[in-house]
Order: structure tokens, then C-alpha cells, then sequence
């Protein structure tokens, strides 16, 4: 999968969900809909992109969402 | 819609161009709020607000039926000045005097229903726009009850009957996700199979997926996704990719040009089944002649599943209609003995509702109470500049139907021949373009080259076509952009620019049309097996 593709999804995810004035519904609501809506092998790549390229790219609130759900979000296979 | 205009309704269009619909026989809009192309949130936002901060809202339907603490915070959030429409003029190109004047009405003129398109949709915000929508019918109370509602039209016959039968990556029939443990024991057990708990891939991530080297093989039935999906270079080599395309159509289209099988499809004659349209009207179609191809689709389907190791045994459409009410709560009711005794079902249809639900939401929302959302105004990332300086929105046009696939075989093409580049004459005269004369568009995907049409129902700096004829390769020059929720193309911004030319194709088209060639010529000599 593109990496760029991705982070750029996940950032339009970010932004979405940012405007939420409660923080922990933005870590809630960007991790989920990538957890209920990204095939596993999308899910995979992005969490790679972040551990091989430090984030880059990732609005912070992208990193924040998905250091705090990793477990779920990582892929059983 | 025109019936109940003529009868004295009044309308409020939001489009970006002069439609038909704005001024026509016996017609003429009350308010045209003429947006620039990704600008949607932002009207949507400031109708909202200009209800909230004016007293116009319904306090006794939001107090009764909606979540409160949600509501305070989205009050809050739509009462700030920066969504006051004298505020957003300067982004949507909407009079703010028009704009208030419009939501007053949609407020305080009795029974409001909205009724919108692929002009929602097919926004990079195009979620966020429904959304917007669902808060503003909620906030005015019209929703629950005859004439009022939020009614999405549907680009096609059967696209709710798709949703509804778990036409997502993510969903089962129903609209229930594979997460769920029971809905997926329902299912495995009905069929004998394990089904997976993760959503797949949608249409744009499977073409990356083809490039990336992990998705395969595809069975594409009554769509011509090459010729339909944005970036159409990128398309054709995601299909180039797969290592087995299936396609199943009436027709050859373009997407059969790629395909390692194609299996003959059916028209709506020469098959049983069902249409459900955006009301949720189940209605039967009945076959009225055998189908020309032996098989009528389903047949097909079954036939293709026995041959990869899984027989089916159903005899008659009836028996998967059977089967879809025993394993769905909203469709309990649903048989062909039903439909025909009734004439149409809409559902949910079953011991709640013996006779279907033609209205919903009446008490209460499918959730409980509705729920505000908040819903920022972000920009497309597609922006304008000096290289690309107008936006490029496309649509269709009555007498062609989508693609063109099956229209564009009829006579239907006197009425409309082929995909022309309408523009402001403000644009064309100073780029000098002339009307009827070939003009080359140039986006950050591709170019192409068509003719130009000057029209007052442009604004200035949007220019406009249609994508009904393959070779006009509308589709190189969109882009992948898509909604943040659910993917779907950013078909309506696209930033480019427009030059005269004497030339009458682009090099994709000189290549289209060489390659459309060389497959006309290959196709006496496949196997029809």
C-alpha cells in the first residue's frame, strides 16, 4: 500500500474528529473508523510507516490516536 | 418534486451552476444558493447557525428528541460568528442576504424536506456534509413524519437494495458489521463458512492494493469502474495488475477491455429479483422474456460459485429473498407471495411493521435520541492556484445514463452526442475560447481535450462536464482525492486549467482510442465458450 495515501487518509480522519472539543473522543474516534473501516493490510502499512519513519507525515493527533489503541489496531495476521 | 412546485412548494437550490431545476417551465427556484464547488459544509453551517442564533429552531423536538449534552456542545459550536453566512460569503460565493433569506424559509415555512445528490456526496467532506444535513433537519424538527426528511437520490435504480444486502467491505446484510461475533454466526452457520471479522478493501484501496502487488483478482458485475473512477491512468494500471478480472455485463464496456473472463449479464427483463429505491420501496422485477445470454444473473453467480467448489441450491429469486428475511430483522416481513400482495414493501417490514414503514424516525431515532455532530468547514486539499486556476466539477445529464454503457447505444445520443467543456463566457473569452471549438484541460492527474460550450449557467471560474462517452477521458483529469469516512471520489473539484487548441485529442485519448481499436479487432476471434 502507499504509505502517502494513507497518512493522507488518516490525517483527513484527524481533522474530522479534531473539531470535537473532548480529547478523548478524538482518540476514540480516529482510531476506531480506521479499526472499523481499513482492510488489515492498510491498518498494517500505516503502523509501519509510523515505527520506520517516526510518524512523518502523521497530524499529531493521528499519533496520538493510534499510539493509545495500537494493540487494537494491529492486525491479528 | 415539480408536481408539489406547481402546487405552490417553494425551493431552495444549492448548486454551483444554473440547473434547470433553478428556473425552468413553471418552476423558478425561490433561493439559488450558487456555492463554489467545495464549499458545502460552509452553506450548510451558516444555514445552521443563522436558525440557531435567529431563535427559529425547534426547541420542543430538539428538547424531546435528541441527545441534550450533544446538542449544547453543536449549539456552542454553531453560534460562533465565524459561521455567520456575511462570514462565509467570502468562501462559498453565497450572498449572505440570500443565504439568510433561504434559511428562514427552510425554518418557518411549514413542511421542509431535503433532497440531495452526488453534489453531496462526492466531496472529500461529503460525510461531513451529511451530517450537516441530518443536524439541520433535526434543529428545524423536520424529520419523523410525512413531507419532511432527509432523502438521498440515489445515482442508480438499486444502489439502496445494494447497501441494504451488505454491499460494504465492512457490513452483512442489514447493515451490521463483520465485528460483530452473533451477526457473523448468524451467517456462518446459514452458509457453512467462517466469515471474516475485518472490513476489506474499498474500490480506490483495491486498485492501490492491484498496484501494490497484494490484491489479485476481481469480479467486477454490472459497473464499468474503468471508465467511472476518478484518475483513470492510475485505474487502468490497478486493472492491468490483476492477475483475473471477471466481468459480468449487458455489454462490452470498458472495463471488459481488461478482463481475462467475461460472463454475459442480464437486463432487467430477463430476470426475477427486486429494485429498492432511496424510500426503502422494495419492488418486484419481473422476467419477461429468457435471457438472451441462457442465464439470467444470478444463475450466473451460482454457476461461478459451483465451479470454485461452493454449490448453491437455490432454485428461484424467491428462495434468496426467503433466505435474506430469515437472517435480517428489517426485512423479517419480505417475500415474493408479500410483495405481490402489496405491491411494494418498505422496509423495515416485519412484526412491528406487518405492512412495512413508510415513514421513519416518527418516535424515535434508529439510535434512541438523535445526536448533534459537529461539523468543521476544511477546505479540499485540491486547491486552486495560478497553474490551475479554475475548479472542474462533473455531473450528468438526463438523456445519458452514468457511464453511457447501456444509453449510449440508443438513440438517446441525438439529445447528446458528446462530453463538452462548459464554461462562464467571462473564462472562455479571456483564455480565447470559442464556443462549439476544442479546448484542452490540464489538472494535476492529466489532460484532455474536448469541446467547449459557453454558458451563462456557469459561474465564473467553474467550469463543467459530463462523462458519459469513454473517449472524452473525463476521468484523467479528476483525482484521487475522496471523503475522509467512506472513500467515495472527489468527482465534483477538481483545480485546472483551460487553453484553445487546434488539436482534437489529448495523447491519452490518441492512445484510448488506438487500444479501443485494437480490442474491437480481437474480439471476433475470442472463444465464446
Amino acid at each position: 500500500m502507499d504509505a502517502h495515501k494513507l497518512v493522507q487518509m488518516a490525517n483527513q480522519i484527524a481533522t474530522f474528529f479534531e473539531s470535537d472539543p473532548d480529547p478523548a473522543a478524538i482518540n476514540d474516534g480516529i482510531a476506531g473508523h480506521i479499526r472499523r473501516f481499513w482492510d488489515p493490510r492498510m491498518r498494517r502499512a500505516l503502523l509501519q510507516h509510523i515505527d520506520e519513519h517516526a510518524g512523518e507525515g502523521c497530524r499529531p493527533a493521528v499519533l496520538a490516536a493510534i499510539a493509545a489503541n495500537r494493540d487494537n489496531l494491529t492486525p491479528a495476521r | 418534486m415539480k408536481r408539489r412546485l406547481r402546487a405552490g412548494a417553494r425551493l431552495i437550490v444549492i448548486d454551483p451552476r444554473g440547473i434547470d431545476l433553478v428556473r425552468s417551465a413553471h418552476i423558478e427556484a425561490a433561493h439559488h444558493l450558487q456555492l463554489r464547488p467545495g464549499t458545502n459544509v460552509a452553506v450548510i453551517n451558516a444555514l445552521a447557525h443563522v436558525v440557531v442564533t435567529e431563535g427559529l429552531y425547534a426547541e420542543s423536538f430538539v428538547r424531546t428528541r435528541c441527545e441534550q449534552p450533544a446538542f449544547d456542545k453543536w449549539k456552542a459550536f454553531i453560534s460562533d460568528p465565524r459561521h455567520a453566512p456575511e462570514v462565509t460569503e467570502e468562501v462559498t460565493g453565497v450572498p449572505a442576504a440570500e443565504l439568510r433569506a433561504a434559511a428562514r424559509l427552510y425554518a418557518t415555512g411549514g413542511n421542509a424536506a431535503i433532497y440531495y445528490g452526488l453534489g453531496v456526496t462526492e466531496h472529500s467532506q461529503g460525510s461531513t456534509m451529511v451530517m450537516g444535513i441530518a443536524n439541520l433537519a433535526m434543529v428545524t424538527g423536520n424529520i419523523g413524519r410525512p413531507g419532511v426528511g432527509v432523502n438521498p437520490l440515489r445515482g442508480q435504480n438499486n444502489v439502496q437494495g445494494s447497501c441494504d444486502m451488505g454491499s460494504f467491505p465492512h457490513e452483512l446484510p442489514g447493515y451490521r458489521h463483520v465485528s460483530d461475533p452473533a451477526v457473523r454466526a448468524l451467517f456462518g452457520a446459514a452458509w457453512g463458512v467462517d466469515i471474516d471479522s475485518e472490513p476489506g478493501l474499498r474500490i480506490p484501496n483495491m486498485f492501490d492494493a492491484a498496484i501494490g502487488g497484494s490484491f489479485k483478482g476481481l469480479y467486477v458485475q454490472g459497473e464499468d469502474i474503468a471508465q467511472s473512477d476518478p484518475n483513470t491512468q492510475h485505474v487502468f494500471a490497478a486493472l492491468e495488475s490483476l492477475e483475473c478480472l471477471v466481468v459480468q455485463d449487458l455489454f462490452i464496456n470498458e472495463t471488459a477491455k481488461f478482463a481475462h473472463v467475461f460472463l454475459p449479464g442480464s437486463s432487467f427483463l430477463e430476470k426475477d429479483g427486486t429494485f429498492t429505491n432511496a424510500e426503502r420501496r422494495i419492488s418486484r422485477v419481473r422476467k419477461v422474456t429468457p435471457p438472451l445470454a441462457g442465464k439470467a444473473d444470478w444463475e450466473t453467480t451460482l454457476a461461478l460459485a459451483e465451479a470454485l467448489g461452493y454449490p448453491m441450491h437455490y432454485t428461484h429469486p424467491s428462495q434468496i429473498m426467503d433466505e435474506i428475511a430469515r437472517l435480517t430483522p428489517t426485512f423479517t416481513g419480505v417475500s415474493y407471495a408479500r410483495l405481490d400482495e402489496l405491491g411494494s414493501i418498505q422496509w423495515p417490514c416485519n412484526d412491528k411493521a406487518p405492512v412495512g414503514t413508510p415513514v421513519m424516525h416518527i418516535d424515535e431515532f434508529v439510535r434512541g435520541k438523535g445526536k448533534f455532530v459537529i461539523t468543521e468547514y476544511v477546505a479540499t486539499e485540491e486547491r486552486v492556484n495560478r497553474k490551475f486556476p479554475l475548479i472542474l466539477t462533473t455531473g450528468r445529464i438526463l438523456s445519458q445514463y452514468n457511464v453511457g454503457a447501456q444509453t449510449r447505444r440508443t438513440a438517446n445520443n441525438t439529445w447528446h452526442d458528446e462530453d463538452r467543456l462548459e464554461l462562464h463566457p467571462h473564462d472562455a473569452e479571456q483564455r480565447g475560447i470559442k464556443d462549439g471549438e476544442w479546448c484542452k484541460i490540464v489538472s494535476r492527474a492529466g489532460e484532455t481535450i474536448l469541446r467547449a460550450t459557453i454558458s451563462e449557467r456557469m459561474q465564473p471560474g467553474v467550469v463543467y462536464t459530463t462523462f458519459h462517452f469513454p473517449g472524452s477521458g473525463a476521468n484523467v483529469i479528476t483525482t484521487e482525492n475522496s471523503d475522509w469516512a467512506t472513500n467515495c471520489p472527489e468527482y465534483k473539484v477538481t483545480a485546472v486549467q483551460v487553453s484553445p487548441t487546434t488539436e482534437p485529442a489529448s495523447k491519452w485519448q490518441r492512445r484510448f482510442g488506438e487500444f479501443s481499436e485494437q480490442q474491437d479487432a480481437l474480439l471476433p476471434q475470442s472463444d465464446p465458450r
